[in-house]
């Protein structure tokens, strides 16, 4: 971890610790949200899109400001059919939409492939954001899990280790080799069907969402989590998804940063009202969604349904 | 004639596992804390949901919830295990060994055969009928290496062999063999089930479909109650299998159920799916089987043959998980230095 991160992450635990959380709205001000709106927005995701669910996770690790049973929000076992990169190259060729995440472009997309030269400038006074060294022209198809570690000493292989009392069941109704395939073309479309558990949880200091990815390969074996930077668009790879721990579950995980979030939903808001749609709290975690959609452009979540933005005034 | 040449062994997509990073420090500070060198079997609960997702399958997962609750903290937890739609909870045994000899010299053959005489038994005694997850009991064996974090474990889904296997007759989305308003009706009818906290969490149901085209479901107990009335009868399951060709591994102890609990020789079934949370009638199939006397089973003193360890890739090994980056305490300390 960078020591300034590092520093930054103490003064983000002391504030939180001391400061009480968020009741007064400002989502439309800000961006931003309270605690209450967080669990209203939570509601309306969980009974839109059932297959999100509450929970409380690691009672250890349970915050005293939500409800035991609503700590945070989770959908499992998404599927993420293709690798992020290759899905900006193809998008790119075809002129498709980016979003552009930066002052100048308000979050909004272009529509005709990326601008090359609006690259952001590095982001002036960010605190805390870990620079992910992920070589661009490192392989996909590098060992995908745990399954395989690295530097492996001394354990004794037990892939190599067939069963001697050739236990297995030779059974006519057995499917065989019902292995998680994608419906593509590809040859190597095994490496490429990827499932992810996504999970938004309530981050205190910024007063936003925050999402979390725990990614597992075919087989559904743990991801490394610097595996699943590779699902993510490779502009954020660099800059906003970090890996850090769970503040309710075990382990590190990839998230994406939540320190632009109030800016970009406050840009997002400003859009609606100025189309004469005013938004209302409870769809917040849709829109905030689809602005997740273009950091993680390949993890098939459910917000692709289409809603409606807030009452409109026309 | 058609019908007889079109007919085949009606085939089974295994049940596959997913075992979250939390099951296995909860069972980590378990080993070391509480339960030393005990090598007693200890109840688990895994969870499942129908399949969601048209392009994959869904899993019986274990997560840190799968362990039986601390007493200290019982009371806060009892509140959110049930009544998740995501999380329908499966009864199952975990076998954690001590040493990696000790794993490998497991009996598998008799460990999965005490699990299919529990839920024959359960079959047999109609409690499978009142707590229809008792079908889909899983067995978990492990061996947790604490020196260098690392997880060997292997998942079998027991299920009954049905000898001579059954036969399918038709398998069909079932958006092609309902008319408009049964799988209406139908949608309808299982998404209140789905929405309703008493009943989204369980996994095996009947359906029945009015002659008016108007489909309800029923707890399993209610069988004897719509006998009679001339309604069309399917059998009903979480179905967490994707593929269009086949249904999933749950069905395979429901059938169990079916024939020697009610003596059906033709069973029309629905494997129950969903897309993005909501049921999906392209997605879902109904099937119809035939079922022919299994050799024994008229009697519940003999157990049926079980098969239901799972591969993996493919392979008859155990799977491992190398989770010392995350757990190890000295790697931890220095990747914090």
């Amino acid at each position: 971890m960078v020591l300034s991160q590092k520093i930054h992450e103490a003064f983000k635990g002391t504030v939180e610790r001391i400061t009480g959380p968020r009741t007064v709205s400002a989502f439309k001000e800000k961006g931003v949200l309270s605690v209450s709106e967080f669990i209203l927005a939570g509601d309306n995701l969980v009974s839109k899109c059932p297959t999100w669910s509450w929970e409380s996770g690691e009672p250890s690790k349970r915050k005293s400001y939500l409800p035991p049973d609503k700590q945070y929000l989770i959908t499992r076992n998404v599927p993420c059919l293709r690798r992020a990169a290759s899905v900006e190259e193809e998008y790119e060729a075809a002129g498709g939409e980016v979003l552009l995440d930066n002052e100048d472009n308000d979050g909004w997309l272009a529509t005709h492939g990326k601008p090359k030269e609006t690259k952001c400038d590095e982001e002036e006074n960010l605190p805390s954001m870990e620079i992910l060294e992920i070589s661009k022209n490192k392989t996909i198809h590098s060992i995908p899990s745990y399954f395989g570690g690295k530097e492996e000493e001394d354990i004794p292989d037990m892939e190599e280790y067939e069963d001697p009392d050739n236990l297995i069941e030779t059974d006519a109704a057995t499917l065989q080799s019902t292995y998680l395939v994608a419906h593509e073309p590809d040859d190597d479309n095994i490496l490429r069907t990827r499932t992810y558990d996504v999970s938004i949880t309530y981050d205190k200091y910024y007063q936003t969402p925050r999402v979390w990815l725990t990614g597992y390969d075919e087989s559904r074996m743990l991801l490394q989590p610097e595996l699943v930077l590779e699902d993510v668009s490779q502009d954020h790879a660099h800059k906003t998804v970090t890996i850090e721990d769970h503040p309710h579950l075990p382990g590190k995980h990839a998230s994406v940063h939540p320190c632009r979030h109030g800016a970009v939903m406050k840009k997002i808001i400003d859009v609606l009202m100025s189309r004469g749609v005013e938004p209302q709290v409870d769809k917040y975690l849709f829109l905030f969604l689809k602005f997740v959609a273009s950091v993680i452009p390949t993890i098939e979540y459910d917000y692709t349904m289409d809603f409606d933005m807030g009452s409109s005034s026309n | 004639m058609a019908e007889k040449e079109n007919r085949r062994v009606l085939q089974f997509a295994p049940f596959q596992s997913s075992v979250d990073e939390g099951f296995w420090r909860r069972l980590s500070s378990l080993k070391l804390d509480t339960l030393g060198i005990d090598q007693s079997p200890i109840a688990i609960t895994g969870f499942y949901a129908p399949c969601s997702h048209a392009q994959v399958s869904n899993h019986l997962t274990l997560l840190s919830e799968s362990f039986p609750h601390e007493p200290s903290e019982q009371s806060s937890e009892s509140i959110v295990t049930r009544g998740n739609r995501n999380r329908c909870p499966i009864p199952g045994i975990l076998y954690n060994m001590n040493t990696l000899e000790s794993f490998r010299a497991l009996d598998k053959q008799s460990l999965l055969k005490a699990e299919a005489k529990k839920i024959w038994d359960d079959i047999c005694s109609g409690k499978a009928q009142e707590d229809a997850a008792l079908l889909s009991r899983f067995l978990l064996i492990s061996f947790a290496d604490l020196k260098k974090w690392s997880f060997h474990y292997w998942f079998a889904f027991p299920a009954l062999v049905l000898d001579p296997p059954a036969t399918l007759i038709d398998l069909q989305p079932a958006s092609q063999y309902f008319c408009l308003e049964e799988a209406e009706s139908l949608s309808a009818a299982c998404n209140g089930w789905r929405a309703s906290s008493l009943t989204a969490d369980i996994p095996f149901f009947l359906v029945t479909i009015a002659s008016n085209s108007h489909a309800t479901i029923r707890p399993l107990r209610d069988w004897d109650a719509c006998q009679g009335d001339g309604e069309k009868i399917l059998f009903g399951f979480y179905d967490p299998c994707h593929l269009p060709n086949n249904p999933g591994w749950p069905l395979r102890n429901f059938l169990a159920l079916i024939y020697s609990r009610w003596n059906l020789e033709r069973v029309r079934f629905l494997c129950y799916r969903e897309q993005r949370g909501f049921a999906d009638m392209g997605l879902s199939l109904v099937g119809e089987v035939l079922l022919s006397v299994p050799q024994g089973w008229r009697d519940c003193q003999s157990v049926p043959n079980a098969v239901g360890w799972e591969l993996n890739r493919n392979k008859k090994v155990p799977r491992c998980i190398r989770l010392a980056e995350s757990m190890d305490p000295m790697r931890l300390a220095i990747s914090a230095a």
